[in-house]
């Protein structure tokens, strides 16, 4: 008994304190470093903020390059799919658009309506200012659904701008480096924008679900909202604009299914807008 | 000649591969998330980092591992250190059963192998729900983990492999 507890202390001790063959660090001295860095950096002070932009920018960019390749494979894959599916999407896109053009004229003398409207009532109009970013990595991680872009501190990025593709809410920064920065993706967990639903204006708040759609969370009880009504941000708490088109809300009643199916597909951005808006004169 | 694997770049290149490997895999998570599978990821520098600190420690040495891990968490967007403290859980575990045992067959590693994704994933999520904010979606995580616990003899085979060239190579 006395002999196996031996080995196993001699076995750890081992284990943590030697550095063995070519090693010039020993794991103990690691981890104590881990513990310390961690430790410094949940206190936030400035040496550590400086080390983390460095790094992040330093990693960002190197993850861009050596991403290269996957993205190839991912593009190839995508270009096989479009192409089996050509015929049937060009019918689909043929209908869409005849649809489209009739409503085109209608939206157009309702938004000159709305802006009259608002000036009536003394209501904010906002003004925004738009940068074109490249997505520079996309991870589809288990833990945080968030990618990277190129433009950071730099091009006065600030945080908590909204991120649009085309014109469809995808995002927030979340953090800004001095060229990049990261853009948490509605999809996340950790994700939480106040959305109105129409029909009916119904305000809620859109959480994301770590998977490629979102849900509706902190509504009353009471309160039902139809199939495929449409989930628009409200413009509470004043980050983002009231109105930029987040998704469609699906329901089935009886599989007790809600989900909110996003107009972007999250895994597909390359290009995307980070806008900020603030309130203009009415 | 000593080795046919002596000085040219190629010869460097396949000592240095499961180290390349490791930064490849940090730097862009070996997700497959182009073929679009539900659930469907597994944690590649896991499986990396024990087989090599377990079978050929240098290899892999700690101070890359710790780096790996730094930069695994800038990509993923997690406080400093919390996937370096992971990473070197992994190597801690395979360097005890290194010192502990003469010889391992694959059974014997696949459960060392759970043994030590245990206690990484266990630190990991008591690190990153002490030092951050980020909300873990569980299901996930236990897929990821199922799916490393799953490849980890596929690797193991093409690792094993792999060594018996480097060492023939050494040996000739």
């Amino acid at each position: 008994m006395a002999t196996s507890r031996d080995d196993f202390v001699i076995a750890i001790r081992s284990a943590f304190l030697k550095k063995g063959n070519k090693q010039r660090f020993s794991l103990i001295g690691l981890i104590f470093f881990s513990i310390g860095l961690l430790i410094i950096s949940k206190i936030n002070l400035p040496v550590t903020n400086y080390l983390n932009v460095a790094l992040n920018e330093i990693v960002y960019r190197s993850s861009f390059i050596v991403s290269i390749p996957e993205k190839k494979i991912q593009d190839l894959n995508l270009r096989i799919k479009n192409h089996y599916n050509t015929y049937n999407d060009y019918l689909k896109v043929k209908e869409e658009l005849k649809s489209l053009k009739s409503q085109k004229y209608e939206t157009e003398f309702l938004k000159s309506e709305n802006d009259r409207l608002k000036k009536t009532i003394d209501e904010y109009i906002y003004n925004s200012e738009e940068l074109v970013a490249k997505v520079l990595i996309d991870k589809k991680s288990p833990f945080l659904k968030s990618i990277i872009v190129n433009k950071g501190s730099k091009d006065k990025v600030k945080l908590g701008m909204a991120v649009l593709d085309g014109n469809y809410l995808v995002g927030k920064i979340v953090e800004v480096n001095y060229s990049t920065s990261r853009v948490l993706l509605v999809s996340d967990l950790n994700s939480k924008i106040p959305v109105g639903i129409e029909p009916g204006n119904i305000q809620s708040i859109l959480s994301g679900t770590g998977k490629q759609n979102g849900k509706i969370e902190y509504l009353e009880s009471e309160i039902i909202i139809n199939d495929k009504s449409v989930v628009y941000t409200s413009g509470s708490g004043g980050l983002f604009k009231a109105g930029i088109p987040v998704g469609i809300y699906h329901k089935k009643t009886e599989e007790n299914y809600e989900i909110v199916q996003f107009f972007s597909k999250l895994s597909q951005l390359t290009f995307v807008k980070l806008v900020s808006f603030e309130e203009g004169e009415n | 000649m000593t080795s046919k694997f002596k000085n040219t770049i190629g010869s460097r290149f396949i000592l240095l591969l499961p180290l390349i490997l490791l930064f490849v895999s940090v730097f862009n998570e070996f997700d497959f998330n182009y073929l679009n599978y539900k659930y469907f990821s597994f944690n590649f520098p896991f499986i990396l980092i024990f087989y090599w600190s377990l079978k050929r420690s240098e290899s892999l040495g700690y101070g890359f591992i710790f780096i790996a891990g730094l930069f695994n968490d800038v990509v993923m967007g997690f406080p400093l250190c919390v996937s370096s403290l992971a990473y070197l859980t992994v190597s801690l575990v395979a360097t005890y059963i290194k010192n502990m045992t003469v010889n391992t067959r694959i059974t014997t590693d696949w459960f060392t192998f759970f043994v030590a994704i245990f206690f990484s994933n266990l630190i990991f999520f008591i690190l990153l729900i002490n030092f951050s904010e980020v909300a873990i979606n569980l299901t996930e995580i236990s897929y990821n983990t199922f799916f490393t616990l799953i490849f980890f003899p596929f690797f193991w085979f093409l690792f094993t492999y792999y060594n018996s060239i480097i060492t023939s190579g050494k040996n000739v």
